[in-house]
Formats: structure tokens, C-alpha cells, sequence
């Protein structure tokens, strides 16, 4: 499988799950900047974070920890966070 | 108040982490609508502000009087805290604390920063009235029957003036804080407060640093100050403002920073995210200082079981929290403890899990 590609699924999917939860306006998946920094330019706060990693934990089976919250600052960080758990699980 | 309990019949789901899915978690419709209920206030970011370093009684064990903040000097130009306000809304703030040492002796501050901040609480004695268009949360120290408070507090019949002026008040909750020497005198003082229609919670004494006087608690005086709690919470449904969870995280032979993980900036060295990013404490001088940054500053972190320190760092730990419907449930009640204490016009539910349960990784004492 072509990483770039599951790299970009995963930044659709984790994009989708941000804006369904945390009800973020005008905005969509296929719209939303991978890089925009999610605290400084979206104003999301540790409690968003975990919340929005309750629903990956759900969605993938791996865990977000709280001591790497704040590293996870955008949503290409989580979903490289997140393809790195699952492939250390296979 | 009849309480509802989690039913789960369902097989435990895999989320491969041994833990329950979190959708399982809120599938109930009453663990559903709490959860509804407390997240619409996870946009609330605070910070804390010593509003004078005047206080008309002197009280023994006094956070504010401890260390260098006490000297800082006034700032009592209304001006210059609607500035302040403003900046701190600015940076995201969207709930003050205004404490030290007593701030219903500066009511013309108080005034302004409700004008710019519409969330807040402010700490008092509660021995002078603080006016009604102030509409924060009003937390009224209390630390004992009224010979208690006569003896550490130097107020005579404290308890009755506190209840003259904030009898029937919706802002006002009494925090009564347990020291080892005052834990059958709580149950006086409830009785009082819910005869008057008042509202009470539960502080845990904290030893400020350095502070090696009688009223440290011990194990053993934890153990009691527990079922304490639990007696008047279960008596007194209607008066107390609590839960199991808050007893057993406020009463642990571990202080919440060994339990939870203080994510206040005098324990946290990260500014990415959170408290650690956000929280301020600012002195009456209006300057700040981040390795002294906590709710109660120059408190023993050891020893905090402080409710303010709670309230903010069991709060943060939902995600080690959704494990399993009853400790989800104490993580629950805890917030919806929180907010009834902390925020003006939210009504405390009732507790869903009315048992103990130990908090993540560790044992229920």
C-alpha cells in the first residue's frame, strides 16, 4: 500500500472525526489544512484532544496517551501518530 | 433522588487496549445526557487573580499569607484590571478565579472584571456581602463550627454571618474544608446549612510549604475525613454538592498530584497544551510567575488535595478515566460536581455511581 495514500486517508478520516465532534464550522474534510496548528489556529484544548482520541481509540484500537497530547499539535501529527501505533501492532 | 445505575449487559468490547469502546461507554441514554451536559463546558480556560493583599480576619494555615505574594503591591486602579481582562479574554480566558487575600473588600475590581469576564468564582470569608450584580460563583470559606472559627479563624459567630449574607443567594457555595481537627463538626455545619437552604461542598486541608503545624491530615484522619463525606452526602442529598469519586480523590493517602498528574504550570513544564499553555495566577500586583502558577500557590504539591486543584486536574484525565462504565460514571459525577460548585446557573445531577471506585492505576486508599 502506498504510504502517501493511507497517510491521506488517515488525515481525512482523523479531519472528519475533529469536525463531527468538536462541531467545527465551515469547514470539511477535504478542506481542512493537515498542517494548521490545532491549539494557536483552531483553538482546540486538551479536553477536545481527549475527547476526539476517545472516538480514534474506538475507531483504530490504539490509544492516544495524555503525556503525548502535546506533541499531537496538527492533524497530520496524529495521523502519523496514529499509522505508526497501528503498524507496531501488526 | 433516586439514582441510576449503569446496566451494561453487554460483552466487554476490545478496543485492543483492554478497555471498554467509549461509544459503549455513553450508550446508556442518562450516562448519554451527562456526558452531553459537561462536555458544553470544556471551552471554559482559567485563571486565577489575588485581587488585594488586605483580609479583615487572619486565619491559621492561610495560603496567602504564605511566601512572596503577600508583598506584592496593590493595584487598585479599576482601569487597569478592565485592561488586564480584556488581554486576558484576549489569550483565550474564558473564566477567572478571583481570590486573595479577601476580594469582597475590593467590590469596585470585582465589579469590573464581571463586566469583561462573565464566568467566574471568587473565594471570601463571606463575612461582608458582595453584591448581587457581581453574578460569579461565590465560595464561602468555612473551616469549622463556630468555636472552631472563633479559636483559628479569630471571627466570632462566623457561620451565622456567613448564612446572614448569602442565605438563599444561588451564587453562593459554603466549602467547608476538613482538617483533622474539625471532622465531626461538619455534620453541625451541614445540618445548619441545609435547615438554612444553603448549598455546601468539601475542601480538603493542604499544608502550604514548609508548614508543619497540627492541622496536616494523616492516614488516619483522611480515612475519617472519607466517611465523613459520605455520611453527609448521603444525609444531606439535596445540600451536599459531591460524589464517591470526589471523596475518594480529595481523601487518598496520595495527593492528586501523585494520583492525576497536576497539570497546573507550577508542575507542568509543557506550554503546548492545556493548563500548562493557558493558566496564569496573577498577584495583586498584576504580574504573574510561571514556576509559581497553581490555583493555591506555595501549597505543599505533596500534600494538595485542595477542591480548586481538583476540580481542574481530575477534570483533564477523562481520557484514563473511560475504561469501564463505573469509573466512567466517577469521572462523570466529578465533573458535574465541578461545574454545579463552580459555574453559575449549572444544577448538580444526580450521581451515577454511588459506590467507591479507585481512581485509574491505583488502589481505593
Amino acid at each position: 500500500m502506498d504510504v502517501a495514500t493511507e497517510l491521506d486517508k488517515m488525515m481525512h478520516r482523523v479531519a472528519e472525526i475533529m469536525i463531527n465532534e468538536l462541531k467545527l464550522e465551515d469547514v470539511t474534510p477535504e478542506t481542512f489544512d493537515p498542517d494548521i496548528d490545532l491549539v494557536d489556529e483552531v483553538g482546540i484544548d486538551s479536553m477536545d484532544l481527549a475527547t476526539v482520541a476517545l472516538v480514534l481509540r474506538d475507531e483504530y484500537a490504539v490509544r492516544i496517551d495524555e503525556d503525548d497530547y502535546p506533541k499531537l499539535t496538527t492533524v497530520r501529527l496524529i495521523s502519523e501518530y496514529l499509522l505508526k501505533k497501528i503498524e507496531a501492532k501488526v | 433522588m433516586e439514582a441510576k445505575h449503569l446496566t451494561h449487559s453487554t460483552p466487554k468490547p476490545d478496543t485492543g487496549a483492554g478497555e471498554w469502546k467509549f461509544s459503549d461507554l455513553i450508550a446508556e441514554p442518562h450516562v448519554r445526557e451527562r456526558w452531553d451536559r459537561v462536555r458544553r463546558y470544556f471551552f471554559l480556560r482559567e485563571s486565577t487573580y489575588d485581587m488585594t493583599n488586605r483580609c479583615n480576619i487572619r486565619c491559621e494555615g492561610c495560603y496567602y499569607y504564605e511566601g512572596e505574594k503577600q508583598h506584592a503591591h496593590e493595584v487598585g486602579d479599576p482601569e487597569k484590571w478592565r485592561s488586564l481582562m480584556k488581554s486576558e479574554k484576549a489569550r483565550g480566558i474564558t473564566y477567572v478565579v478571583l481570590a486573595g487575600a479577601e476580594p469582597s473588600l475590593v467590590p469596585e475590581l470585582l465589579t469590573v472584571c464581571h463586566e469583561e469576564m462573565p464566568l467566574g468564582a471568587i473565594a471570601t470569608n463571606g463575612l461582608k456581602w458582595i453584591p448581587g450584580s457581581i453574578g460569579y460563583k461565590i465560595h464561602i470559606s468555612v473551616w469549622g463550627n463556630d468555636d472552631t472559627s472563633q479559636r483559628v479563624r479569630g471571627a466570632k459567630q462566623m457561620l451565622q454571618r456567613q448564612i446572614e449574607n448569602y442565605r438563599g443567594d444561588a451564587r453562593a457555595v459554603f466549602v467547608y474544608t476538613f482538617t483533622p481537627h474539625n471532622i465531626a463538626e461538619a455534620d453541625q455545619v451541614t445540618r445548619i446549612l441545609a435547615r438554612e437552604g444553603c448549598k455546601i461542598t468539601f475542601n480538603v486541608f493542604s499544608s502550604p510549604v514548609g508548614y508543619t503545624g497540627a492541622l496536616r491530615h494523616t492516614e488516619s484522619s483522611l480515612r475519617q475525613t472519607r466517611q465523613a463525606m459520605l455520611n453527609l452526602l448521603q444525609r444531606y442529598p439535596e445540600t451536599v454538592l459531591y460524589s464517591h469519586y470526589n471523596a475518594v480523590a480529595h481523601t487518598h493517602h496520595l495527593g492528586l498530584h501523585a494520583l492525576f498528574g497536576c497539570s497546573y504550570p507550577r508542575c507542568n513544564p509543557s506550554t503546548d497544551i492545556g493548563l500548562g499553555r493557558s493558566f496564569r495566577q496573577y498577584r495583586t500586583d498584576l504580574n504573574w510567575d510561571r514556576d509559581a502558577a497553581c490555583c493555591v500557590p506555595d501549597t505543599d504539591c505533596r500534600d494538595c488535595r485542595h477542591y480548586a486543584a481538583g476540580s481542574a486536574v481530575v477534570t483533564a484525565r477523562l481520557f484514563r478515566h473511560a475504561s469501564e462504565p463505573d469509573v466512567f460514571a466517577s469521572w462523570l459525577d466529578y465533573v458535574d460536581t465541578y461545574l454545579a460548585v463552580w459555574v453559575t446557573g449549572y444544577d448538580k445531577g444526580v450521581n451515577l455511581c454511588q459506590r467507591w471506585v479507585a481512581p485509574p492505576g491505583h488502589d481505593l486508599f
